[in-house]
């Protein structure tokens, strides 16, 4: 591994702990985090209502008489987000290209989060049996191999010589 | 940095769909061996050593001697604490050569290391069950301090730390190979590079055949 290479690992990991422990703070929780996750359920139920689900949304939870999510941390998108705005602002490049980058990397984020809420309501609805395992493993690695793939090609788009090592 | 392409895509999809495969079929078998890193390192830090992990098949069961035995006994479903690995999977299959031997070596090595931080966040869970989450037995035998950081350890290595890891040990160990910048390989056209410049074949041509 090279100098720089180190350099970023040891950036976006000391990024991505700060950045928690901001999030995790109880009055960012609870006047940002709480509303967000809030908005994210509104948004959903609408689309859920637009596919024919009769829902009711009530703060961060989505219910109906067949079926209820709750929408917690975790599955908000915010850990994606974390996780890009950590190696975005980990990697070597201008202030105007990573707030671009930060920009839509959370809308792609948050549209493929409304997408697993939208299908973990649907499957926990008509297929139960196969929640727990779209729930943990698929949807949660989908979401955050997003960010990751947004993030390979925006740092290959910013600076395709820098950090590259033959991949 | 790779760009990704189509061909690239679906070797990460590919990776994807047949890793959950493989931890879903392997996660009974990985749970014990994850147990019993975790019941090995928690007893060699206590005293007396009174902790044990049982892997059940679908979680893990703590328990410890100095419980009263009509207690019930917390459970763990540690494959909320192991699916990491399948994004690790998928990002060693969006490699160049994914099947090649270094690749397989470095995602082997990094699924070693991964077990090892496995077996970690196990044990940062069970600590903060004993901190947390046994009412009065809690509060007696641990302080704030103790409920804070075992607290943290734990959201914080759920929350955004187990993707991290996968992300950190894929971008350490993936394969590197050398490649120069494009300034470089033209600057030493003809001078030095792998394709030999016209001149360099006429003369290797006349010295064969002299």
């Amino acid at each position: 591994m090279k100098r720089d290479q180190k350099i970023f690992l040891i950036k976006f990991f000391v990024a991505l702990i700060a950045m928690y422990l901001l999030v995790a703070w109880n009055p960012v929780n609870d006047h940002v985090i709480v509303p967000a996750t809030k908005a994210i359920a509104v948004a959903a139920g609408a689309l859920l209502h637009a596919i024919g689900q009769n829902v009711i949304v009530n703060g961060t939870t989505i219910a109906s008489s067949r079926f209820a999510v709750n929408i917690n941390n975790g599955c908000n998108g915010i850990e994606a987000m974390l996780i890009l705005l950590a190696a975005i602002g980990a990697f070597p490049a201008s202030w105007r290209a990573r707030l671009i980058g930060l920009g839509i990397g959370a809308l792609i984020v948050q549209f493929i989060n409304e997408i697993r809420i939208i299908s973990l309501y649907l499957i926990g609805a008509y297929k139960p049996s196969l929640f727990q395992i779209f729930h943990t493993a698929v949807w949660q690695v989908v979401v955050i191999l997003a960010a990751i793939v947004f993030f390979l090609q925006w740092s290959a788009r910013v600076a395709p010589n820098r950090l590259a090592n033959g991949s | 940095m790779p760009r990704i392409d189509w061909q690239t895509a679906l070797k990460g999809l590919a990776g994807f769909i047949v890793a959950v495969v493989i931890w879903v079929g392997v996660s009974p078998l990985y749970d014990r061996a994850v147990a019993a890193g975790a019941e090995l390192l928690m007893r060699t830090f206590e005293s007396p050593k009174v902790t044990h992990l049982t892997a059940t098949g679908t979680d893990v069961k703590v328990d410890r001697s100095d419980f009263d035995p009509r207690s019930p006994r917390p459970g763990l479903p540690v494959i909320d604490l192991t699916f990491n690995w399948v994004l690790l999977a998928a990002l060693f299959a969006i490699n160049p050569r994914p099947f090649s031997d270094r690749n397989m070596l470095r995602f082997a090595i990094a699924s070693l290391l991964m077990y090892v931080t496995h077996i970690l966040a196990l044990a940062t869970e069970v600590m903060s069950i004993y901190v947390l989450r046994l009412g009065a037995w809690s509060r007696v035998h641990y302080g704030a301090f103790a409920r804070n950081f075992w607290g943290t350890a734990n959201h914080s290595y759920r929350f955004v730390l187990m993707f991290a890891i996968a992300f950190g040990l894929w971008w350490a160990l993936r394969p590197t190979t050398l490649t120069r910048p494009p300034a470089t390989l033209s600057r030493s056209r003809g001078r030095g590079s792998e394709e030999p410049s016209r001149s360099t074949r006429k003369a290797s041509r006349r010295r064969a055949r002299s």
